[in-house]
């Protein structure tokens, strides 16, 4: 057995908690977690069933963790985890899954079957099987940063932009200020406006904050490529610089991972609690709504809908908060068919937009998406996430629908008041 | 009529303009920095766009292929990003601004959206090179001020 | 061995040996699960996670609407033989009396002839959901020998306690000891199979519930 084989079995068998057992000892085969997950309803292939998904990890469950199995295995009569194996699954974790999470909402047994495929991951990762894009990816963002090579002074250079169109100042690495606001590269790369839409409502909130040279990077690619010990590190980068700059409360920008990444796994990743808090720009916008720091004008007429971001809604708890911020700008709003946090995932999260293997049925499975919005036939989507935003643009184009997308945070600094 | 020397000034006049000289406008300053994209078809589109006879089937068939443009050039997430590349994506952000019916137009108007989709254009151009002070707009107050004063 | 001979040993030793298995058997599986035991959760509450995880295992029972229209065959038929199998086994008078014998307690039964009906029903529902196993790909795809297995242990208390019902075939005692050989071989099969979902299926709900209850999603 090749090293490198041996490595992602060793990882797979530490990824066996009881949660995992238990998910495993339930598993009826019923498959009904297929009907929830647009990989498959969108191809019909049924390889594509999101328990199937996770048959590696599965069958490191099954020969070391379960009485049977254990016998077994001493005859030689289980079924083992090879080269073929973690080869013929690769595209099956990394290239049809965005851990979006359907799939747990719906089993009957009540497995997180997300929660398997990122650990399947781990084992896939460690054994050298993940998809180039995001090697490169997060070699990136471990050696400079950013998944995208942003560098600090592209960085600057962008906000040096900002402040001149704004004619506000940045600021940058100040101590005690409450808020540290972080970026995804897809943001300072693709969508450098939305820099300018913090910086003019936060200025209208009138509260403090700041934006650290030393991690300015969002994204956390270790999350997706499923490399623990890298997401440890990018998370470590985040975690000293709110330290070093004493801020309360750290913002996780318009990209879904990102929140998973620093919100729900970041102190689990580093070991210990944060002594600040951490926040997605949707929370702290619904706080300055709540607390009458947002003076909003003026209404949006067209008609709007929302799609939620897996990570951000579903997994990550922020439902209710776009909608009532979208609330302050438009009176003609309309819910897709399975909303909040039964929404069908874009199909580009979780490091499928990274990978270019999975180009096809990333376009592919965009059907489901187009399938909702054809029922309120909307003419216009809001939404949070970047990497969502650019790939329902792309998937729009692609099947000819004239609907633009609308970045929340942006579209609510269109409407403040001028005081 | 005086020169515009400020991006006061020239939000205020570009708002002034009616759709057909917002789009004509804003084509004019994608036209100054067509040479930071590599992308051909905006060279087209743009000259469309700079068409005043222009036809509803025609700028819409341009707005079609700018928004493809910058679908082609935008940089993949978790990619390496180039920034003399991303340049051009901002060219076509410029070109596609400058096509989209005033009320589908973000805040400011699809000149004013143009004007600062140029600007960073210019700046990603010069980042990878290590200049990043700040662009002077001036240009675009000039193209705006001849257009006027030709009226 | 004559049939009375079968009869007393499936009643007797039969049982005995199966019980032992089955109890044993689904302890050390538990136990197996939690002495693996999860890392405490570092991240800031969003909700409880106590409170999500119960109110999961009892709401991840109702399927929603978009779910329901999705997957209605699995759903409909799954409910119909587990019913079926609760009816048949804990309302049925022979069952009752023989749990009153072990532990005590014992309840009203409902009439035989609705409890055949259930059989029925389930029986059908269950020979329906084969099929489906072998004519739909995703069940096709995921369909091991051991669901086939898991599925015959199951059908067969059924289908030998409606002919020991109607007594069909054989004579009396043959067709009680055939059932009762089919109910300890079930027990026998159950902790090392999927059965176990009946007694994990707790821990999995409260645990998905717990976990999305934390980041305060109601799962």
């Amino acid at each position: 057995m090749s090293a490198s084989l041996q490595k992602g079995i060793n990882v797979l068998k530490e990824q066996v908690d009881s949660t995992v057992a238990s998910f495993f000892s339930s598993c009826v085969n019923c498959g009904m977690c297929a009907e929830a997950c647009l990989f498959y309803t969108e191809t019909g292939d049924p390889k594509r069933t999101p328990i199937n998904k996770t048959e590696p990890l599965r069958r490191i469950w099954k020969s070391d963790y379960t009485l049977l199995g254990r016998i077994g295995k001493m005859f030689g009569l289980t079924k083992s985890v090879d080269e073929q194996l973690l080869t013929d699954w690769e595209s099956l974790v990394y290239d049809s899954c965005s851990m979006c999470g359907r799939c747990t909402m719906v089993c009957p047994v009540g497995n997180d079957i997300a929660l398997m495929i990122r650990k399947t991951r781990e084992g896939m990762a460690a054994a050298g099987h993940a998809p180039e894009g995001l090697i490169g990816a997060t070699k990136r963002a471990v050696t400079i940063g950013s998944p995208m090579g942003v560098k600090l002074p592209a960085l600057m250079a962008q906000i040096s932009h900002v402040e001149k169109d704004t004619g506000l100042k940045i600021p940058v690495d100040v101590e005690g200020a409450e808020y540290m606001v972080l970026l995804s590269s897809m943001e300072i790369m693709n969508f450098p406006e939305f820099i300018d839409a913090v910086a003019r409502i936060f200025n209208k909130a009138g509260v403090s904050w700041t934006i650290s040279t030393e991690a300015f990077e969002a994204t956390n690619s270790g999350i997706q490529i499923g490399v623990s010990d890298i997401a440890k590190i990018l998370v470590q980068r985040v975690v000293d610089a709110a330290e070093k700059l004493k801020v309360k409360t750290v913002i996780s920008p318009e990209c879904g991972h990102a929140y998973m990444a620093i919100r729900w796994e970041g102190p689990n990743l580093v070991g210990k609690k944060f002594n600040f808090k951490v926040r997605h720009i949707l929370e702290v916008l619904d706080e300055f709504r709540k607390d009458g720091r947002l003076k909003i004008t003026g209404k949006e007429t067209q008609k709007l809908t929302y799609h939620d971001p897996c990570q951000i809604a579903r997994r990550g708890g922020v439902i209710e908060q776009p909608r009532n911020l979208i609330g302050m700008f438009s009176d003609n709003f309309v819910e897709m068919p399975d909303n909040g946090k039964m929404n069908w995932c874009c199909g580009a999260g979780g490091g499928v937009s990274s990978n270019e293997r999975a180009d096809e049925i990333r376009l592919k499975v965009f059907q489901r998406k187009k399938d909702q919005l054809d029922e309120i036939k909307p003419e216009a989507i809001v939404s949070a996430c970047s990497n969502c935003r650019i790939h329902l643009e792309e998937g729009l184009e692609e099947y000819n629908m004239d609907i633009p997308l609308l970045s929340l945070t942006e579209t609510l600094a269109e409407h403040l008041a001028d005081d | 009529m005086s020169r515009i020397s400020n991006d006061a000034e020239f939000k205020q006049a570009l708002h002034n303009l009616s759709p057909v000289q917002q789009r004509i406008v804003a084509a004019s300053f994608v036209e100054h920095i067509l040479p930071l994209s590599k992308d051909n078809r905006l060279k087209n589109i743009t000259k469309i766009a700079l068409d005043k006879d222009a036809s509803d089937d025609e700028l819409a068939s341009a707005l079609k292929s700018a928004k493809a443009a910058t679908f082609d050039s935008h940089t993949r997430c978790g990619s390496e990003g180039n920034w003399t590349d991303q340049a051009g994506y901002f060219v076509a952000r410029a070109i596609m601004a400058a096509l989209t019916p005033l009320s589908q137009s973000k805040a400011g108007g699809p000149a004013w959206q143009a004007a600062m989709h140029s600007r960073i254009a210019q700046t990603s151009s010069l980042i990878d090179s290590g200049d990043v002070a700040p662009t002077d707009n001036q240009w675009q107050y000039d193209i705006l001020s001849n257009y006027l004063n030709a009226k | 061995m004559s049939e009375i001979e079968f009869l007393n040993w499936v009643r007797g030793p039969g049982f005995q040996i199966a019980t032992i298995i089955f109890i044993a058997g689904v302890m050390i599986r538990i136990f197996e699960i939690f002495m693996l035991g999860r890392k405490a959760n570092l991240a800031e509450a969003k909700g409880s996670e106590m409170a999500s995880g119960l109110r999961t295992i009892v709401s991840r029972s109702l399927p929603d609407a978009g779910t329901f229209k999705r997957s209605g065959f699995v759903i409909v038929a799954g409910y119909i033989f587990h019913i079926g199998l609760f009816v048949t086994i804990f309302l049925y008078a022979p069952h009752i009396l023989l749990i009153k014998d072990v532990i005590g307690i014992g309840w009203p039964a409902l009439p035989s002839a609705m409890v055949d009906a259930f059989a029925v029903i389930s029986i059908v529902a269950l020979l329906a959901l084969l099929a489906r196993r072998y004519t739909d790909k995703v069940r096709k795809t995921l369909t091991t020998f051991e669901d086939l297995l898991v599925w015959f242990v199951t059908i067969a208390p059924l289908v030998t306690g409606y002919i020991a019902f109607h007594r069909i075939g054989l004579s009396g005692p043959m067709l009680l000891g055939v059932h009762i050989l089919s109910v300890e071989l079930l027990m026998v099969v159950f902790p090392f199979t999927k059965l176990m979902h009946a007694f994990t299926l707790f821990m999995a709900r409260w645990y998905t519930g717990a976990i999305s209850g934390y980041r305060g999603v109601e799962s």
